[in-house]
């Protein structure tokens, strides 16, 4: 599904990422966690193809989206690809639905009845009802998470790529939007989910980043060289004789 | 295409204020160019008219009357300027000259001899190739002492209604004459005019103690000339200006490039306002347009993220820059239009009566022309933050924003 190899990348003399190597099949739950500040959200967005690495490659049902071009990226985001930021991510001169018809919007055709009534249902889904026509500034912050998840399932992705989705919301929330990535997941999509908070490693197979490499998360207790803050390379290899 | 413009339409109402600044310095500066090219276009229409209707190859003036010449000639206002009557048969003698015509302003300088102020100038029927030639119906003999020829809008000045009736009885200076023919309109100071004869002019000097003018029995004004067939107007003139020494000519070109530049100032600071205004105008839309896309930079990053491409990025942000221009040049040449048209009497009375409207294809030109224009420099303006935004990654676009 998702094939990251000896990805690399450094801002000005910070290395970021180290040759990270990671393979996330379809269906799978992936938690990757670590510091803010860490690269986690770097990594998720060279697999979804926001940005670039400075070295590797990034294989995605087996396309080798570095090769692409920009229009057959934008595609490939538009339908393959649901992102759930960690910040409000809704537009705000759209309405509620709207927002979550954005995707069909920037596909080829303009939405149609059928699209409105999967978004409704799907506004449903992730609890928010006769909100259709408000718009995101008169949603709480949970309400506004939910729908930002609906609009990422809005062109039946294959993968959601969430990025710190419970940041900022209060603990009831957080545990209810966790809820709906689970039951995402438990309906086939493939989830790779970045967040500093290492109590949701249980939830698929999880992993560590640290000081710019990956290593398989092993509970409370990071491997020793993680701990340490080592850049060796022998951790991304531990982490790709698993993965792989 | 749809989904785009929907998009640019949500966006541009979600910030009222912006979006109405924007707009509306555009507009104003849309409105005072097309104000401008309106004004600027009716003086030369009217300077046109002006030197076609003069009839007369050559205007020959006392030099003393300066200024004042060029206002009466054109305009009709008030004058006070004569010279010897005998100076006609001196300019006929000038070789070069075909025919000439002496008229003399009568009109008092305090206007109180009529109802409403209209000037009152004699010529001579017999030898007159400049006013007869202008009559909305022709006369089978040259006027007589007690008729009269009267401008266009002589009769409602002094009447008081739109009334264009020959026959019509009017009274000048204690003087009961009748209207023997109306001159076409030209919108110059000919249309506040009655034409009578130079005998008739000479005995209300002489008979009209109540309505002093400050001329004499053996006094004109002016002398129209016309040339001979082959003969160079300036060349002639000039003559006139050696031979004669004390007397100033003026060709229509010259009369009317020398009156124009009076009018001038107006135009160019309307112009000036115009363009300051633009520059403004744009400066204001533009920097509110740079930080609208600035500000807007996660949004787009997220958008790209969502799977718009590059191109309809660019292509939202120029939409966007295009519908601000597009409106706000309309909204401009509405406004525009709207001012000048309901501004016109004043306008008229600012230059001297003698406006000239330009006709409607005209404006329908200006409008197109500024329309366009304001769309041209909004498309070049919003280029280069849509190139710039539509070559970020996404995810720069994202966290720039933040």
């Amino acid at each position: 599904m998702i094939r990251l190899e000896a990805l690399g990348k450094r801002y000005k003399s910070v290395e970021v990422l180290n040759r990270i190597t990671l393979t996330v099949d379809a269906g799978e739950f992936v938690v990757i966690t670590g510091r803010s500040g860490g690269g986690k959200t770097t990594l998720l967005s060279i697999a979804g193809a926001l940005t670039k690495p400075d070295e590797g490659a990034v294989y995605i049902e087996g396309i080798d989206i570095l090769r692409l071009p920009e229009s057959e990226l934008a595609a490939l985001r538009n339908r393959k690809i649901g992102f759930v930021f960690q910040f409000p991510s809704l537009i705000a001169a759209l309405t509620v639905l709207d927002n979550v018809l954005l995707p069909v919007a920037f596909s080829d055709r303009s939405p149609n009845r059928t699209d409105r009534d999967f978004a409704e249902s799907l506004l449903e889904q992730v609890g928010i009802t006769g909100k259709n026509a408000l718009y995101p500034s008169q949603l709480s912050g949970g309400q506004q998470r939910r729908v930002a998840i609906a609009r990422a399932m809005m062109n039946r992705p294959s993968i959601i790529l969430a990025d710190e989705p419970t940041g900022d919301l209060d603990e009831t929330t957080e545990a209810e939007i966790m809820n709906l990535f689970q039951e995402i997941n438990r309906r086939g999509t493939t989830v790779v989910m970045v967040t500093h908070a290492v109590d949701y490693a249980e939830l698929g197979k999880a992993y560590v980043l640290k000081n710019g490499n990956l290593f398989p998360y092993e509970g409370a207790a990071l491997p020793a060289s993680a701990a340490r803050g080592a850049t060796a390379a022998a951790p991304a290899g531990s982490v790709q004789g698993e993965v792989l | 295409m749809r989904q785009i413009v929907y998009l640019v339409k949500q966006n541009l109402k979600r910030k009222p204020f912006r979006t109405g600044l924007m707009l509306g310095g555009i507009a104003l500066a849309c409105a005072v160019l097309f104000a401008a090219a309106v004004l600027s276009k009716g003086i030369h229409a009217t300077l046109q008219t002006a030197a076609e209707r003069l009839g007369a190859d050559i205007v020959a003036v006392p030099s003393s009357a300066g200024e004042e010449a060029l206002s009466a000639l054109i305009s009709g206002n008030p004058t006070s300027f004569y010279m010897p009557a005998s100076l006609e048969d001196a300019v006929r003698k000038v070789p070069g000259v075909q025919q000439t015509c002496a008229q003399v302003y009568l009109r008092s300088l305090d206007a109180a001899c009529c109802v409403a102020p209209v000037a009152l100038v004699g010529y001579n029927p017999e030898r007159d190739f400049t006013i007869t030639p202008w009559v909305l119906r022709k006369m089978s003999e040259p006027l007589r002492n007690d008729q009269i020829i009267v401008g266009a809008k002589v009769i409602s000045a002094v009447v008081g209604t739109p009334a264009k009736a020959v026959g019509q009885r009017l009274i000048f200076m204690g003087k009961p004459f009748t209207v023997a023919s109306i001159l076409e309109p030209t919108g110059l100071g000919t249309d506040y005019t009655v034409f009578l004869t130079m005998e008739t002019a000479y005995q209300m000097i002489e008979g009209s103690p109540l309505y002093p003018v400050p001329v004499k029995q053996d006094q004109i004004s002016t002398i129209l000339v016309k040339v001979a067939e082959g003969a160079n107007p300036a060349e002639v003139a000039g003559t006139i200006e050696k031979q004669l020494p004390g007397m100033t000519t003026y060709t229509p070109g010259l009369l009317m490039r020398s009156f124009s530049g009076q009018l001038q100032s107006l135009v160019d600071a309307l112009f000036t306002a115009g363009i300051v205004f633009s520059v403004l105008a744009l400066a204001l839309a533009g920097s509110l347009f740079a930080l609208s896309v600035r500000q807007r930079m996660r949004e787009l990053g997220l958008f790209m993220a969502i799977g718009a491409g590059r191109r309809l990025i660019f292509r939202l942000i120029v939409l966007e820059a295009v519908c601000i221009a597009g409106v706000g040049g309309l909204l401009g040449v509405f406004v525009g239009f709207a001012a000048t048209w309901f501004s016109r009497e004043v306008i008229t009375a600012m230059i001297g009566n003698m406006y000239m409207w330009p006709e409607t294809a005209y404006f329908v030109r200006v409008a197109v022309l500024i329309t366009v224009a304001t769309l041209t420099v909004g498309i070049l303006g919003a280029l280069y933050p849509a190139g710039r935004i539509s070559r970020i990654e996404p995810y720069e676009a994202v966290r720039k924003g933040e």
